[in-house]
């Protein structure tokens, strides 16, 4: 394990998983954010975080600062949404932010809420983390009672209300104009954009929808500066970044780290290597919808410029490391079908498309497949890169090309292996064991239960 | 019997947090209300959830119709939903959940004949850095091994 040279902010006692509570907050000097963002002026909080660099820790990486300069003037009421529904495969780096640090995204919110001028945030959490919300509501609750959130925050007159929405299993709501379809109550369906949410936003009204982690780093940098973000640089990237780390490395788990840190050291220093010493065969490096890497690209640096170097998006640094067992088929596959099950339905290159790439490839995979079947995926699929193929570009919004970017990805890496299983009829992997006792529990519910793909 | 009577006061709590004329925003938190209590979303209780909140019956089965995790069977007193995306499938997922249909006799539509348990292989639910992972009911469990899974289960009534 590398020695760091740099004091971890977000989750500096991760292993410990416990939550800090409002006492143990103000112990380190809590709040502290929002009371500096009350002294100054909203366009001041703006320009500091403008100033840092920070972009959304979301997936799309768009300068922060920048979105909250996109609110039209004088137009109020103006709403933040906290994107908490972090449903990325790969991606579990919001869970303990809320779970460990609360307040601290409580901080954020009301900072945030000052810097753009707005009186109400939502949380809107994924229906899966039960226990986020209820850390989250219980800590609203702790601010409240304090005083430090309502109609008169800290005794300054000015009035935040944070409040927790939970979503109920829903991939697209993390989408950020379905998540405002589905916090206003209704299926979660992507919206067109323009207008986009800072314009016309949540119940029509402008509206800043960031990421967790985004709004955790606020307070951080209104306390610690945007000189102290920016020490930590590699090109247009700023700050340090969590990575979820996950599959089959021997220690998988959430790094904090400066975006400087390669792949190669983030597999083989941070997380111990590969499980049994095995070989990496790809790596997904920003959370399951983005292109794959292959093993001689290990020294990747992981910034958002690095990533897109070699061909890839860091999007919400979720990496996932896959081994030689690991049948490129069969795992695109595996992705495949979460797409299918996950598109809205909405548009439709993304429902027909993403459906269709996927029963292509379970040919492909279980035998019986053609070399006109590979020619077809291709043609759906694209290449891996945005606007090519049938669905990429095609859809309201990107669920879309996230259903596409892996399958031609994975063709374009691998493209011998897709032949070889369409020449020997199925796949002939070790792993396979995995998919035939998967791939019969899924396809016997599949007439029945259509939520089973 | 009326499943939110009495939950009047409740309701209201909920709907106080988006401005009055967007009570429609209550429709998720008052349909969670319902499963909490029921454990599923029936047609009685979702013509309930309409009267409440102020929308047609059809509207709120769009709704729940689209959410995944509002279920529209009963399930078993513990509900099980095991993650079966990449990261959680390349550490063992499906071997997993075939371990517990056979071992626990988990059919896998609806619950076991006792009502203990009921399974649903579900997309990714954010455990990916402890794969393989699943929720019963309420509670999050990771790194799960036979062993584990045989832990947890047996201390469910």
């Amino acid at each position: 394990m590398p020695v760091d040279t740099f004091d971890k902010v977000y989750l500096p006692n991760i292993e410990e998983n416990k939550t800090e509570w409002l006492q143990d907050y103000l112990k380190g000097g809590g709040y502290d954010g929002s009371k500096k963002a009350l002294e100054m002026a909203p366009e001041t909080i703006i320009n500091v975080v403008k100033d840092s660099g920070l972009r959304g820790r979301g997936g799309a990486g768009f300068p922060t600062g920048v979105k909250w300069g996109f609110l039209p003037k004088d137009v109020h009421p103006r709403y933040l949404t906290v994107n908490a529904d972090e449903s990325e495969p790969g991606t579990c780096k919001d869970r303990p932010l809320m779970e460990q640090r609360p307040h601290t995204l409580i901080d954020g919110c009301i900072a945030t809420c000052l810097a753009i001028e707005a009186e109400a945030a939502y949380i809107y959490i994924r229906g899966e983390y039960y226990k986020s919300a209820k850390v989250m509501q219980q800590a609203i609750d702790e601010a409240y009672e304090a005083g430090f959130l309502g109609d008169n925050i800290f005794g300054s007159g000015k009035k935040v209300d944070v409040y927790v929405h939970r979503g109920a299993g829903a991939y697209i709501c993390g989408e950020e104009t379905a998540l405002l379809t589905s916090l206003e109550g209704y299926r979660g369906y992507p919206r067109l954009k323009p207008p986009f949410p800072a314009v016309s936003g949540l119940y029509g009204k402008p509206t800043i929808i960031n990421n967790v982690e985004t709004i955790i780093s606020v307070p951080f940098i209104l306390t610690k500066g945007a000189d102290w973000f920016k020490s930590y640089v590699h090109e247009r990237s700023t700050g340090l970044r969590l990575y979820s780390v996950s599959g089959h490395v021997k220690k998988p788990g959430v790094l904090e780290l400066p975006m400087t840190v390669t792949l190669r050291e983030m597999i083989y220093d941070y997380c111990g290597g590969i499980r049994n010493d095995h070989d990496v065969k790809f790596v997904i490096p920003g959370g399951s919808s983005v292109p794959w890497l292959l093993p001689h690209q290990l020294d990747t640096v992981m910034s958002m410029e690095g990533v897109n170097a070699a061909g890839s998006f860091l999007g919400s640094a979720a990496v996932m490391v896959l081994d030689h067992t690991v049948c490129p088929v069969w795992a695109v596959t595996n992705l495949s079908a979460f797409y299918r099950h996950e598109s809205c339905g909405q548009c439709t290159p993304c429902r027909e498309g993403s459906a269709w790439m996927h029963k292509i490839l379970m040919r492909i995979e279980n035998g019986g497949a053609t070399m006109a079947d590979l020619e077809t995926l291709e043609s759906i699929a694209g290449t891996g890169k945005p606007n090519t193929g049938m669905i990429s570009g095609k859809s309201i919004c990107a669920l879309g090309d996230a259903s596409a970017w892996p399958v031609g990805s994975a063709i374009q890496c691998f493209r011998d292996e897709f032949v070889k299983h369409i020449e020997e009829g199925g796949c002939s992997y070790r792993n396979k064991r995995f998919w035939m006792s998967g791939d019969k529990f899924v396809n016997e519910t599949a007439e029945h239960h259509p939520r089973w793909h | 019997m009326p499943v939110l009577e009495g939950r009047q006061e409740d309701i209201e709590k909920i709907c106080a947090k988006y401005p009055p004329e967007n009570r429609r925003s209550a429709l998720l938190p008052v349909l969670w209300m319902v499963q909490e209590k029921e454990g599923w979303v029936s047609q009685d209780s979702m013509r309930e959830v309409a009267d409440v909140v102020g929308v047609t019956a059809a509207e709120v089965y769009e709704v729940v119709s689209f959410y995944t995790m509002f279920q529209q069977k009963p399930t078993g007193r513990h509900h099980i939903a095991f993650c079966q995306t990449l990261s959680c499938a390349v550490c063992g997922a499906y071997e997993a959940i075939a371990y517990i249909c056979e071992k626990y006799n988990v059919p896998k539509h609806g619950p076991s004949e006792d009502g203990r348990f009921s399974i649903e292989a579900v997309e990714c639910i954010g455990a990916c850095t402890e794969a393989p992972a699943m929720l019963v009911g309420e509670t999050l469990h990771g790194n799960l091994t036979p062993e584990r899974i045989d832990e947890i289960l047996s201390n469910c009534e």
